[in-house]
């Protein structure tokens, strides 16, 4: 495998086969994220979900997605068409492009990556951070104020939950000694008899716990899906859109769900190492439970007020992150 | 390759920049200027500055054209006014730009192109790297920027309070 890498031409194919293959994979995966968070969301407000299309209601996105694409593309009069056009374009691509960095455990020790960057989790930081774009874009191009609206409150909302996000990895980087995704999931401790990888969360349960809250302010989720609250602001960013260009923003966000899921795994839950359980198949499965843990967020958490919002991210979250990177610090130097 | 690229970056970066400038909708140039920041960003990776491109693209794609766009957005889709020019505006420019162009001419003698110094490509432009320069060669001029910075912000604090209770 390593030898297919290191050639030029080979290496080319390789990234190119697994871009192809990405994008199916990843695709399909949102698709049956979006049916999964109905049907738990369906189950935890006690009535059946989508259970008509297909077997279990599995065929009900595939039946959605064609809705959408029939539907009239619908653009407002006396707005900027090329940014009206182009945000959600820059939501999709902000989500995708994450994935260039991310690696995923296959079988025994073979490891799948398309681009083994050394700061790779910054690069994932730098990419998310573009999707606020998709989302200001979208309000200011509706020309509607309840979308502009709903753009800004986003706005303040990512940059605000975007330092705690970072604050709140650092002890992670800090034990793993490197930035690099690979490193990070192959961190591994001798403790006595045993010697072998370990789950992060065991050593910094605080950082786990403000990347949970952060990332669920990042994707616009609830409790914190301000920007789209529908009884105060309509759709917010999505009221004027429809067809295929709201699918590709529902795409965008449920793509940042799951990669904000795949992150965790790698970062806080030993990411594919689970014993004798063969890599790619225990990763599938903590990727999946951490995706039911926001599902289970949005269906069981109110929302917040939008001061309650700004309070908890700036007056509790980030203190707390710089005061877990100080702990951290102050620990890792009186162990070593 | 990497040649290719430099120069592709280094067209949309110069297209972005005369955007900012010709653009008369304020968003457009903001969203030039992001454009910018991205081309400059692939720059430093092509110089194998992997830490720098991903901190150009957080601080400013990320956090401070997304403040522009803020007080954009806010202000509403508001043509630019300022019809008003200067008497002689497009001679000075002229004469401007020819100056300009002449110091660039005169610094620019005797550069060429090199790729950086291959000694390391895993430690350079990495976070250790940086690290170690930071906190050990430029510890005095980081630590005074960084003073600065904290200056300059408390600053735009009182400035903005003190509007606040004049009104």
């Amino acid at each position: 495998m390593s030898q297919i890498y290191n050639d030029p031409i080979g290496h080319w194919v390789v990234v190119v086969v697994a871009m192809a293959l990405l994008l199916f994979v990843v695709l399909t995966a949102t698709a049956y994220t979006v049916w999964f968070e109905r049907v738990a969301l369906g189950r935890i407000q006690r009535r059946p979900g989508p259970n008509r299309v297909g077997p279990f209601g599995l065929m009900q996105l595939a039946a959605d997605g064609v809705k959408l694409a029939f539907k009239e593309s619908f653009i407002p009069e006396k707005t900027d068409r090329i940014i009206y056009v182009l945000a959600p374009t820059i939501g999709v691509a902000a989500a995708f492009m994450a994935w260039a960095v991310i690696p995923i455990g296959l079988w025994g020790n073979a490891v799948y990556w398309i681009a083994d960057v050394n700061v790779g989790i910054l690069v994932i930081f730098a990419v998310s951070s573009l999707n606020v774009y998709a989302i200001v874009l979208g309000g200011y191009a509706s020309n509607n104020k309840y979308s502009l609206l709903g753009g800004l409150r986003s706005a303040a909302q990512l940059i605000s939950y975007e330092m705690a996000l970072g604050l709140a990895l650092v002890p992670t980087f800090m034990i793993a000694g490197s930035l690099r995704l690979r490193d990070i999931a192959a961190y591994t401790v001798s403790w006595g008899p045993y010697h072998g990888p370990i789950p992060l969360i065991i050593l910094t349960p605080i950082g786990f716990l403000i990347y949970l809250i952060s990332a669920t302010a990042e994707t616009n989720r609830t409790p914190f899906d301000l920007p789209e609250a529908e009884q105060e602001l309509i759709g917010g960013f999505l009221t004027e859109y429809s067809g295929l260009k709201f699918t590709m923003y529902y795409l965008a966000e449920y793509l940042n769900v799951i990669t904000v899921s795949t992150l965790a795994v790698l970062l806080f839950f030993g990411a594919w190492y689970l014993g004798p359980v063969p890599p790619v198949i225990a990763f599938l499965v903590k990727v999946v439970l951490v995706i039911f843990l926001y599902i289970w967020l949005r269906g069981t958490f109110p929302r917040l007020r939008y001061d309650m919002l700004m309070r908890l991210g700036w007056k509790v979250l980030l203190p707390l992150a710089l005061a877990n990177v100080i702990v951290t610090a102050i620990v890792l130097v009186a162990v070593s | 390759m990497a040649i290719a690229v430099f120069f592709v970056a280094a067209a949309i970066a110069v297209l972005g920049g005369i955007g900012v400038i010709t653009f008369h909708q304020p968003i457009r140039s903001v969203l030039s200027l992001v454009l910018v920041m991205l081309a400059l960003s692939v720059i430093f990776l092509l110089l194998s500055a992997q830490f720098v491109f991903a901190v150009q693209i957080i601080v400013y794609a990320g956090a401070v054209m997304v403040l522009f766009l803020f007080v954009i957005t806010l202000l509403g889709p508001a043509r630019e006014l300022g019809r008003g020019r200067l008497r002689y505006q497009g001679w000075l420019s002229a004469v401007f730009v020819l100056v300009l162009l002449g110091l660039m001419w005169t610094m620019l003698q005797g550069v060429q192109y090199r790729q950086p110094d291959k000694a390391d490509l895993n430690f350079f432009g990495t976070v250790q790297a940086i690290a170690v320069g930071l906190f050990t060669t430029y510890l005095y001029p980081f630590e005074l920027t960084s003073i600065l910075l904290l200056v300059a912000a408390i600053g735009a604090i009182y400035l903005s309070r003190k509007h606040i209770d004049e009104l």
